[in-house]
Order: C-alpha cells, then sequence, then structure tokens
C-alpha cells in the first residue's frame, strides 16, 4: 500500500520511562509521505506520549527517531549531544495541534498564525500576511482573522490552532486528540477541517477517540496499549476484524459507549 | 456585561426597566457611602488641623516655603522611574536564574536575592556611596584609576543604584511568579513551532507575563517613591532632603515634615490611579 517511496518518519525501538513508570516500551513504526496513521487506545496506553516525543516535547529515554533525515538519538536517558542541536530542526518539520488549543492569547488569530513563519523562518512580515489569510480562509475563519481568542469558541481556536502549525509547512502534522477539549457540537468542524487536510495528501499522526473519523480518514490505525504499538493495519480491517484480542477488547468497550458511529 | 441586543429598550422590555432601576438604586447606594466616608476623612483632617493649630503650628510658614520643597518632587520622581525601570530589568533576569536549570545562574541568582534580601537598604545605600569610593582608592594606589572613578558614583547615581539592587532582588519573586503564571501550554506551542528560548520568552511568555506582573510592580513603584527618601541621606535634593534642610535650619519640622508627607501621600495617589489606567488598557487583548 506504501507507493509513495521511502518513510518520512521512521521511529526506531523508542523508550520512555517517567520516573519508575515505563511509558513507551520500545516503540518502532515507519510512516509514509501522505499517510495518515491514526492511533488509537485507552488512556494511559502512551498514545500521547509517543506524539509528544516525535517533536521533542518530551525527551525519550532511548530510541532513534528520524523525521525527514533530520535524526536524533537518545541512549540512557540522554539525548546524545549532536541530537540535542537537531531539536530545533526536527521541530521545523512537525506541525502540533494540542488538546487544549494553547493559541496565543495576546495575540489576534492572524498574529496568531504568521507568528511562527515571521519569527522563526524569518518571512517577511506581508507574504506571512498573505499566506496566513489564506490558511484562515482554508479552516473557515477569514472573518474572524482580527479577533483575539478569547471572543472565539474551542473549536474556532482549535482551527487557528491547525492554521498556525499549516503556516509552518511542516512535513508532518502531530494531532494529540485535536477534539478531546471540545463540546460534542464543536467536534464536526475541527474533523472537517483534518479531512480536507487529509484529501490534500497532507503526511498527518493522530491520536483520537473519534473512531468513527479514524475509520473515515485513516490509511492505518494503529492501536497501541502499556506503551506498545500492539495492533496496526487498515481501518476496514481493525475496525471488522481485528487480529489481537486486545484491540477487539477495546473495540467491543467502545462499540459499547456508542462511539464508533 | 453590557446589553448588546440593540433593539431593546426599557420602553418594550419591563424586565429591562426593571434591571435598571434596580442597578440605578445600588449606585445611588454605593455613591451616598463613598460621600460618608470622606466625610470621615474630612472631619479628621480637620481635627488634626485643629489641634495643631493650638500647639502653635505655622500655615504662614509652609505657604512661604513650600515651593522650596515642591521642587523636591521632579527629583524624587526622577529617582523613581530610573530606578523601577532597572529594578524591573533586573529582577527579570534575577526571575530567569531562578527558574533555570544552569547551576551559575541559579547561583548568582539565589545569592544576589538572599544578600540583599538580608540587609537594611539603608546600610546598602551607605556601601554603595561610601563604601565603594574606599574600595576605588585602594584600586587608585593599585593603579587601575579608571575602576577607581567607576567606583566613585554621585548621591543620585548611587541612591539609583541602591534602590535599584533593593527593588530589584524583591520584584524576582514577582517576575518569576509572572513568568510561571503563563500556561505550561503556551511554552509548549512555542516550542513546537521551533523558536528558541529567547523568541519563546520575548514574543510568548513576556507578553502574557507582564500582564500579571504590572499590578505588583505597580505597588512597588509606590513604595519605591517613598524608600527614596532614605537617599536624602547622601544629600540628593529630593522632598525629604530639602524639607528636613529647612526643617533644622528654622525649627519647624512638623510643619517640613507635614509638606513633605502630604506631597509623597499625593504622588502615590496619581500613581495609583495611572496604575489603574494602565491595567484597564492592557487588558484589552481579553475583552470579550
Amino acid at each position: 500500500m506504501h507507493t509513495n517511496g521511502n518513510p518520512i518518519v521512521r521511529v526506531q525501538n523508542l523508550h520512555k520511562w517517567f520516573g519508575l513508570l515505563h511509558v513507551l516500551r520500545g516503540i518502532s513504526l515507519e510512516v509514509y509521505p501522505q499517510e495518515v496513521v491514526v492511533i488509537i487506545g485507552r488512556s494511559g496506553s502512551g498514545k500521547s506520549t509517543f506524539l509528544r516525543c516525535l517533536n521533542l516535547l518530551e525527551e525519550p529515554t532511548s530510541g532513534r527517531i528520524e523525521i525527514d533525515g533530520v535524526a536524533v538519538e537518545a541512549t540512557d536517558g540522554e539525548l546524545l549531544p549532536e541530537s540535542r542541536a537537531r531539536i530545533r530542526d526536527l521541530r521545523l518539520k512537525t506541525g502540533m495541534v494540542f488538546q487544549d488549543f494553547n493559541v496565543f492569547p495576546h495575540k489576534t488569530a492572524l498574529e496568531n498564525v504568521i507568528e511562527g513563519p515571521v519569527v522563526v523562518k524569518g518571512v517577511p512580515k506581508d507574504q506571512a500576511v498573505e499566506k496566513g489569510r489564506e490558511l484562515l480562509r482554508k479552516v473557515g475563519l477569514l472573518d474572524k482573522q482580527d479577533v483575539h481568542p478569547i471572543r472565539l469558541s474551542g473549536g474556532q481556536k482549535q482551527r487557528i490552532a491547525i492554521a498556525r502549525a499549516l503556516a509552518m509547512e511542516p512535513k508532518v502534522m502531530l494531532f494529540d486528540e485535536p477534539t478531546s477539549a471540545l463540546d460534542p457540537e464543536l467536534i464536526g468542524e475541527v474533523l472537517a477541517v483534518m479531512k480536507d487536510l487529509a484529501r490534500e495528501g497532507t503526511t498527518m499522526m493522530i491520536v483520537t477517540h473519534e473512531m468513527g473519523f479514524a475509520h473515515e480518514v485513516a490509511d492505518r490505525v494503529i492501536y497501541m496499549e502499556a506503551g506498545m504499538l500492539v495492533e496496526e493495519g487498515p481501518p476496514d480491517q481493525i475496525f471488522t476484524c481485528p487480529k489481537d484480542p486486545r484491540t477487539s477488547q477495546f473495540l467491543a468497550r467502545i462499540i459499547e459507549s456508542g462511539r464508533l458511529v | 456585561m453590557e446589553v448588546t441586543n440593540a433593539p431593546l429598550s426599557p420602553e418594550s422590555d419591563p424586565d429591562l426597566a426593571v434591571g435598571l432601576a434596580l442597578v440605578r438604586k445600588a449606585r445611588r447606594v454605593r455613591l451616598i457611602e463613598t460621600l460618608k466616608v470622606g466625610v470621615v476623612w474630612f472631619a479628621l483632617l480637620a481635627l488634626l488641623t485643629f489641634g495643631l493649630l493650638q500647639l502653635r503650628f505655622d500655615p504662614p510658614y509652609i505657604v512661604q516655603n513650600a515651593y522650596f520643597v515642591l521642587r523636591g518632587v521632579w527629583t524624587t520622581i526622577w529617582v523613581s522611574v530610573v530606578s523601577i525601570f532597572i529594578a524591573s530589568v533586573l529582577a527579570l533576569f534575577g526571575a530567569l536564574g531562578r527558574l533555570s536549570r544552569n547551576p551559575i545562574a541559579q547561583g548568582i541568582s539565589s545569592f544576589y536575592i538572599s544578600v540583599i534580601r538580608g540587609t537594611p537598604l539603608l546600610i546598602q545605600i551607605y556601601l554603595i556611596y561610601n563604601g565603594l569610593p574606599q574600595l576605588g582608592q585602594q584600586l587608585k594606589l593599585l593603579g587601575y584609576p579608571q575602576l577607581a572613578q567607576l567606583l566613585t558614583l554621585d548621591a543620585f547615581q548611587a541612591g539609583v543604584l541602591a534602590l535599584s539592587l533593593n527593588y530589584g532582588a524583591y520584584m524576582t519573586e514577582i517576575f518569576r511568579a509572572g513568568l510561571q503564571a503563563v500556561g505550561h501550554g503556551q511554552y509548549e506551542a512555542a516550542a513546537a513551532l521551533g523558536m528558541t528560548r529567547w523568541q519563546m520568552l520575548r514574543r510568548i511568555i513576556l507578553p502574557q507575563a507582564i500582564r500579571v506582573i504590572i499590578p505588583d510592580v505597580g505597588n512597588q513603584f509606590i513604595a519605591m517613591q517613598k524608600d527614596s527618601a532614605l537617599v536624602s541621606v547622601m544629600g540628593v535634593w529630593e522632598i525629604t532632603f530639602r524639607a528636613t534642610r529647612l526643617a533644622r535650619k528654622d525649627a519647624k519640622f512638623i510643619e517640613m515634615l507635614l509638606v513633605a508627607a502630604a506631597l509623597y501621600w499625593i504622588l502615590t495617589i496619581v500613581s495609583s490611579w495611572l496604575q489603574s489606567r494602565l491595567e484597564k488598557r492592557m487588558a484589552h487583548a481579553y475583552e470579550r
């Protein structure tokens, strides 16, 4: 199924300890350009930690991460010195969307979106504004460009956060439970934006509890439990005939709670 | 909350009419209470004046000499403004040091705070004004005349340095709390965009922290205006120095010290007012 050449994300034997807690237990994964990978699993399975390791918001205890040619490596709880110098390079390869949006409250919608390009990449302001407006139009918020986040709904804030991440032109978009903090009636507008991105061929890694959405947009679904990748496969296979009993157990519980629609 | 639905009016909406009447009444009650407090203030001032007049208090002397003290207000403000500015810079670096994981930065910062907070401001003033030149003399003998010159400060410079160092140490805690008040998610979002620590601080964290810090810095500024009276011991021609100079010459202590006290009082009232205006302006991005 991977017709897009070499993997753009390559994770090898990733481990993460929080104190005495072994949260990630040797994760290896490859993601290919334009692929949409959805990671599911119960709370505390390490999904978010895994995603946050990919842009070094959490420092891995050991293992290797390579994204579009930028590699970092850790052993014995420490990043190698030359890896430490590459943290920012790695972050520039990724865009992240957080559960709590984390939009900048002191900046307007447009200022949020152009902040990265102008400050980090040194893009001329007028160019960044042009691109920023384009992105705001894409997420349906061009009319809110001069509004501060306090006057926006959660769904609007999250769409701004998506536009802000896209503005950096990352190679991979990381979504860490992007709809978990939203009121139910606001989830759809965020998922719609993400579906558009998937259609356009954006490489995405998504941690979510929205199984219907996962089924619809994912090229590959991964079930994670206790810090390990238990099973992966195309959504039809994972959701209809999972091979591992742990996956089917998890999905059964989800279906009970009525979330697999 | 303001009423946003334009077509509503007290005529068409009886509820709104009742609400408006209640709000007006509450406002009237508050106004009357404020007036009563004002009357008490006035009575206290009148009582004080009456008592003083019985004890050969000399108002004409005040009228004749108030201007001499008044001319010190500018110096007091100038010393305080320069000092609060330098103190804020010191406090920012102090706070960054406290929050840093670098042992050198942490060590310098905690040492600075401990020494300054553990010693009296008056001693610090004397050390800087009288102590440093003494060291300078020795350095001159050792063949470093430029260093000696650097350590010999005039009264104004010494006063500003002492106040800045002193307040910088106290304000470090304010800045630390302000930086920590900005949510962790803001640091992460900035980091995820690939910002350096300095970009993060300047563009994302500080602008948000300053909003939290401003009221406390305002309070420190008001306190400093009064602590700046201590620099009079070096002969800086500010309010206190001018007042005590005349008071000693003419034995009019009550008169001149009350003038000085009144001037400080007015300064703090004006400063508080400016502070609240500044806070309102900075709240702009956070208003619905």
